[in-house]
């Protein structure tokens, strides 16, 4: 009798094709006739569609010109890497490092080794479209339960009140967690379908007053006080970002 | 025939190939990375020292063989023998798998969420299931490649695989 582990090593097998004659034959005659062993083949298959799309999609995120200003030019010399002393880090030779690359390499370099959450966002709120939260919003039960798991892991009062802002309508909150720190996301979207990010970071950060700043298309204004960072940010007038983040510092 | 002559121009062309080939590589380079370190910092380093060392060892690349392989090869001999262990003495900021992507509730969010979706998927499996994964489903290594690339037996490779598949299909 094999176990659920050896079954399913059976299974992906067949799935992969890499099953012998004889082997696929006989497992393909037990799943005729067995119905919650095909249930198993068939969540086992969707779980490597998952994956084969998720590999995929990794793909498109590539940041290629990064990529390819950091590689070495002919005959240009080393630098040692700041975080990787003995790995040759990025060489800034003239012709290489241009515009928007050396405004981030030189972001690293003041914000020293561990690098800023927001810009940890900012990678990840890049990839947001209207297709993104485009999906039916949560009743407010469901808004209340997720903003409170959420709240908890980060420390703050998080509730449908506490997060309200005007004409945007919330779709859903979710925790990451950046450097160790746990990372709250909570999205929502303006009438016209656009997203708008507030972001809570329990990294234990002095207070400091809200800020404003451009990160190519997207507006952010963060802010920090009682341990915990907090960032609005998305693709709407920094004017708009900036009332949206007046209106939540005066509650957290 | 010169022997010291054939040699050099072996190295000529191993050079050749191996700069030539590096740029067509580094979106999967990167993912192999990303998927590895699950950082997006340490992955760019991570590809950078990859390529530094591919230009410094292209010597030892043979012409007309597969540079991709090769390339993921020195990617994770710097990533198991350099970062890591560094990432792991100086306590950065490894995402652990419970905590990369804890979405409470997501089980009733019938729409896809779509790059949360993505670094859920990945990001929550550990590290040796990550790997077989990407070589497999990722790159279309045969179970055989896979095996001889992360130095183990086919069947860990096949029970690696089953495991991956295994935690996303108990999830749903």
């Amino acid at each position: 009798m094999l176990t659920m582990a050896e079954e399913d090593a059976e299974l992906v097998a067949l799935l992969d094709d890499q099953l012998d004659e004889d082997a696929k034959g006989r497992l393909l005659a037990r799943l005729a006739k067995d119905e919650a062993l095909r249930k198993r083949y068939e969540a086992l298959r969707d779980a490597g569609a998952q994956i084969a799309a998720s590999f995929e999609a990794l793909l498109e995120m590539a940041p290629l010109a990064r990529l390819r200003a950091a590689l070495p030019s002919e005959g240009a010399p080393r630098a040692a890497s700041r975080r990787f002393p003995g790995i040759a880090f990025r060489e800034l030779a003239a012709g290489i490092v241009v515009g928007l690359l050396a405004a981030t390499a030189a972001a690293w370099l003041v914000l020293g080794e561990r690098g800023d959450w927001r810009e940890a966002v900012v990678q990840y709120a890049e990839l947001y479209t209207k297709d993104t939260f485009a999906f039916p919003s949560p009743d407010a039960s469901l808004e209340a339960q997720q903003l409170s798991a959420v709240g908890t892991r980060v420390g703050t009062d998080l509730t449908p009140e506490s997060v309200r802002l005007p004409d945007m309508q919330f779709k859903v909150a979710f925790l990451l967690t950046y450097d160790g720190s746990a990372l709250g996301q909570i999205a929502f979207v303006d009438p016209r379908g656009d997203p708008v990010l507030f972001c809570v970071i329990a990294n234990g950060a002095a207070d400091s007053p809200t800020r404003s700043e451009r990160r190519g298309k997207l507006s952010l204004s963060s802010w920090s006080h009682a341990g915990r960072g907090y960032l609005v940010i998305g693709r709407l007038p920094d004017e708009r970002i900036a009332d949206f983040a007046r209106t939540l510092e005066k509650r957290f | 025939m010169n022997g010291v002559g054939s040699n050099a121009r072996m190295s000529e062309a191993s050079r050749r190939e191996v700069r030539a080939g590096l740029e067509p590589c580094l979106a999967r380079l990167w993912r192999y990375a990303l998927v590895t370190s699950r950082a997006r910092d340490a992955a760019e380093d991570l590809v950078q020292a990859t390529c530094l060392r591919a230009i410094e060892r292209a010597d030892q690349f043979v012409p007309g063989t597969r540079l991709d392989r090769w390339l993921f090869a020195i990617l994770r001999s710097i990533w198991l023998n350099d970062i890591r262990a560094r990432r792991i003495r100086e306590g950065a900021g490894f995402v652990d798998a419970e905590d990369a992507l804890a979405i409470d509730g997501a089980r009733e969010i019938e729409a896809n969420i779509f790059a949360a979706e993505v670094f859920r998927t990945i990001a929550q499996l550990p590290e040796a299931q990550r790997e077989a994964a990407l070589l497999v489903y990722g790159e279309g290594y045969s179970y055989a490649e896979a095996a001889s690339a992360l130095g183990i037996p086919i069947g860990t490779v096949m029970s690696r695989l089953a495991a991956a598949r295994s935690a996303l299909a108990d999830l749903k």
